[in-house]
């Protein structure tokens, strides 16, 4: 029998390619290495030599078995290295060691994934920037095959496709109110955020899909986020983008504090143009964009990470149905967001993701419940947080913050992306508060509906009110909040602003509507939440937005308004 | 390179081939050829039935001299163990097991008493596990401050603020008698 080829091809001056890779194997595994007197050595495989000199070195290396010879190694006593010559070795063996076919594979497998990951967010991101970017051209109905399409790059590409894919979202979303300039705007801004979103994406993406399972959550939560922006696109410019922020906050919560940076001037300007538009739209718009960045492009990506997202399963079918019936699909998307937004916070924490899951389904069916109110519901009570308090909504999902960014816009921007960062770090935090409150949605749909809703609002409140309030959403939102007035000027600003305005508001509020919520069990919920807190959400949002304008801890203050004005709905229909 | 004392030809190793060998040391075991290094006289096997080992994704690797074969018999041939296409190595992978690998190591040898008897590191285990000690030569050094010399006995412990000291006679008092009820049940 003679050797295989790759044997064959070795020659006795080539360490046989095989017997290194074994060795290489075994780097760093426990091993026993019998030596020629019947001795056996246990330690840490630290190298090998093959040479007829060297032979191997063991690390915290003892003596488990003397043999006929008297060593020099005393028994019982740990060597920290301990060099066996090659003549000595009898044989060395490893245990429980992975081998070439078996983990090795695997790992080979993942690091391609990841590779692929990385790679595959900017190409894709292009892809889905065209895609994105015909969609926005096209109608909406358009845009939902894009996500087709960014369903198909999602699969692909995973989570970068999504990202972009809710950029788009959001841009269209935009779009709605003054679409075609704001889309028009919007592309191009995304454009330049895409790309330095690409950047900052194939980082955040290698990070976050570095994991397998971050992976798969990040393409959760991109679908989720895909959802939402969907949702909100359908819905408008208000639903859709604060649906778009959060996501859009969340990834960029994760990894893309430097990328929001630079996406900042490009979200700044799509902000900008945004605003011009709509004021309150832009708001949305400029944070998505500065969020975009942040969850590459998440802004953009929005739209078309919807569409990414779509492509998964539910997300796809709730992006059909959006497609077609708005309002469902934009509670779906609503839900997806949410669970986006947690699952962005959580990229690191899967934890996160299941309740955002959770939370997706409770909110498609509140707002399916709600019907034509539904989507605006579903939305709205992201909206309400988002419009006013668009800023809230991001800072509920760590996106809150973006949005918050994004109302200020341009000069905000910069400040977010250190909150961004912040948030970051808080999202997690975030994200487990929002799960849990996921969960309870979940089970009683109506309720959990609002109560998501009111979450939501709360948390926003929170976020900006935390300090003053309570709970949850009050240490998410404080935690958010702080960060940016630390960052800036506007703490102190927004903690007067809050204090005075948003937390009073806010604590009652929020501390009535839990009960509130309970009292009215969800049945008038639906309904009464939803328009009020689109009329709520938006009344918040001039005298909000208008604070904001000052700085961000205004927006903040925002945010809490609306909260507010989500809970004071509560307490008005009670 | 001649196979000094045996008259096994290199040729039996052909890669993924199933041999039964026994060792010049009177091991005894079946394994794959995973390959043979004729150079270093080096036979690569996976170690399919390891007397009590259990198949698994976790595989035993051996990487045995030649010239210990006493034995060899042929029980069949196989795949190629290895795809040399699969064939993929993370370095950091490798670093970061390596290093955590020592890191455990280190922190098990300084738990390791030298010179002490096995009473000694018995008592050692159960005061570790609810007070922090370590080794100082032969005696027992409980919260950085606390004493506990040979024979490791109550009246044995000195040092430490009173409090600490009472403590860890407590203590001590109760792991010596688990010790002795686990010893008597066995």
């Amino acid at each position: 029998m003679g050797y295989r080829n790759r044997a064959e091809a070795e020659t006795e001056a080539c360490l046989n390619e095989a017997l290194l890779f074994a060795t290489m194997c075994i780097l760093g595994l426990p091993v026993d290495v019998h030596v020629r007197d019947g001795s056996v050595y246990f330690g840490t495989f630290h190298t090998a030599s093959f040479d007829k000199e060297n032979g191997i070195v063991l690390k915290e290396a003892r003596l488990t078995k003397k043999g006929k010879s008297s060593a020099n190694v005393a028994g019982g006593s740990v060597i920290e290295t301990l060099v066996i010559l090659s003549v000595d070795i009898v044989q060395v063996v490893a245990k429980g060691g992975l081998f070439p076919a078996d983990g090795v594979t695997a790992n080979i497998s993942g690091d391609n994934v990841e590779a692929a990951v990385t790679n595959a967010p900017s190409s894709e991101i292009v892809a889905s920037e065209a895609n994105k970017s015909n969609k926005f051209t096209a109608d909406r109905k358009e845009s939902n095959e894009n996500r087709g399409s960014a369903k198909n790059k999602n699969g692909s590409s995973q989570g970068i496709m999504l990202t972009k894919a809710g950029k788009d979202h959001e841009e269209r979303k935009m779009p709605p109110n003054d679409m075609g300039n704001a889309m028009e705007f919007e592309h191009g801004k995304r454009d330049d955020v895409n790309i330095s979103k690409r950047g900052a994406f194939s980082g955040d993406s290698v990070n976050g899909r570095q994991t397998g399972e971050d992976r798969s959550q990040d393409l959760y939560k991109h679908e989720f986020e895909f959802q939402r922006e969907k949702s909100a696109d359908e819905v408008h410019s208000l639903n859709a983008t604060t649906g778009p922020h959060l996501s859009e906050a969340k990834p960029v919560a994760e990894g893309q504090v430097t990328v929001k940076l630079s996406p900042n001037g490009v979200s700044c300007n799509s902000a900008g143009k945004l605003m011009k538009p709509d004021s309150r739209y832009c708001g949305g718009p400029a944070s998505v964009g500065t969020t975009s960045p942040i969850a590459v492009c998440a802004s953009v990506s929005t739209s078309s990470n919807p569409t990414v997202d779509v492509p998964s399963e539910s997300l796809c079918s709730s992006l059909a149905n959006s497609t077609d019936a708005i309002s469902p699909q934009i509670s779906g998307s609503n839900r997806g967001s949410k669970a986006r937004t947690i699952y962005c916070n959580s990229y690191r924490a899967f934890k996160l993701n299941p309740g955002a899951k959770i939370f997706s389904p409770s909110f498609s069916n509140p707002l399916s419940a709600t019907a034509p109110a539904v989507p605006t519901a579903a939305s709205m009570a992201y909206i309400p947080s988002n419009f006013p308090a668009v800023p809230f909504a991001a800072v509920q999902p760590e996106v809150g913050i973006p949005f918050a960014p994004r109302s200020f816009v341009p000069a905000k921007l910069p400040p977010y992306s250190n909150l961004t960062a912040v948030n970051g770090g808080s999202g997690s935090q975030f994200v487990q508060p929002v799960v849990g409150h996921m969960g309870s949605r979940a089970q009683p749909q109506p309720q959990p509906l609002r109560y998501s809703v009111q979450y939501h609002a709360v948390q926003a409140a929170p976020a900006f009110v935390p300090p003053n309030s309570q709970s949850v959403m009050d240490g998410q939102m404080g935690q958010l909040v702080y960060i940016q007035p630390v960052s800036h000027d506007l703490v102190p600003s927004e903690a007067a602003i809050s204090s005075v305005s948003a937390r009073p508001m806010l604590t009652p509020h929020q501390v009535q509507y839990p009960k509130h919520q309970g009292r009215a069990a969800g049945q008038t919920l639906h309904l009464c939440v939803t328009p009020p807190f689109v009329a709520d959400g938006q009344q918040p949002f001039v005298a909000p937005s208008h604070v904001p304008f000052f700085q961000p801890p205004i927006p903040a203050i925002r945010p809490i308004p609306v909260p507010g004005s989500n809970t004071f709905f509560n307490t008005k229909f009670p | 390179m001649a196979m000094e004392g045996s008259n096994i030809n290199s040729e039996d190793f052909t890669v993924g081939c199933l041999l039964s060998i026994k060792t010049t040391l009177g091991e005894e075991f079946d394994g794959q050829v995973i390959t043979f290094d004729r150079p270093s006289n080096i036979l690569v096997l996976h170690i399919l039935h390891f007397k009590g080992s259990k198949p698994g994704p976790k595989r035993n690797i051996r990487f045995l001299k030649a010239n210990y074969i006493k034995e060899l018999s042929f029980l069949g041939q196989a795949e190629d163990p290895l795809d040399i296409k699969k064939c993929y190595i993370d370095l950091h992978r490798l670093q970061a097991r390596e290093e955590l690998a020592v890191r455990q190591a280190e922190a098990d040898a300084e738990r390791i008493g030298v010179g002490v008897t096995a009473e000694a590191q018995s008592i050692f285990d159960a005061l570790s596990k609810t007070l922090p000690v370590r080794w100082d030569k032969t005696s027992i050094v409980v919260m950085n401050e606390v004493h506990v010399s040979s024979p490791y006995l109550p009246e044995c412990v000195s040092g430490g603020t009173p409090a600490a000291n009472d403590r860890v006679k407590k203590v001590l008092e109760l792991k010596r008698k688990r010790l002795q009820a686990r010893g008597a049940g066995l």
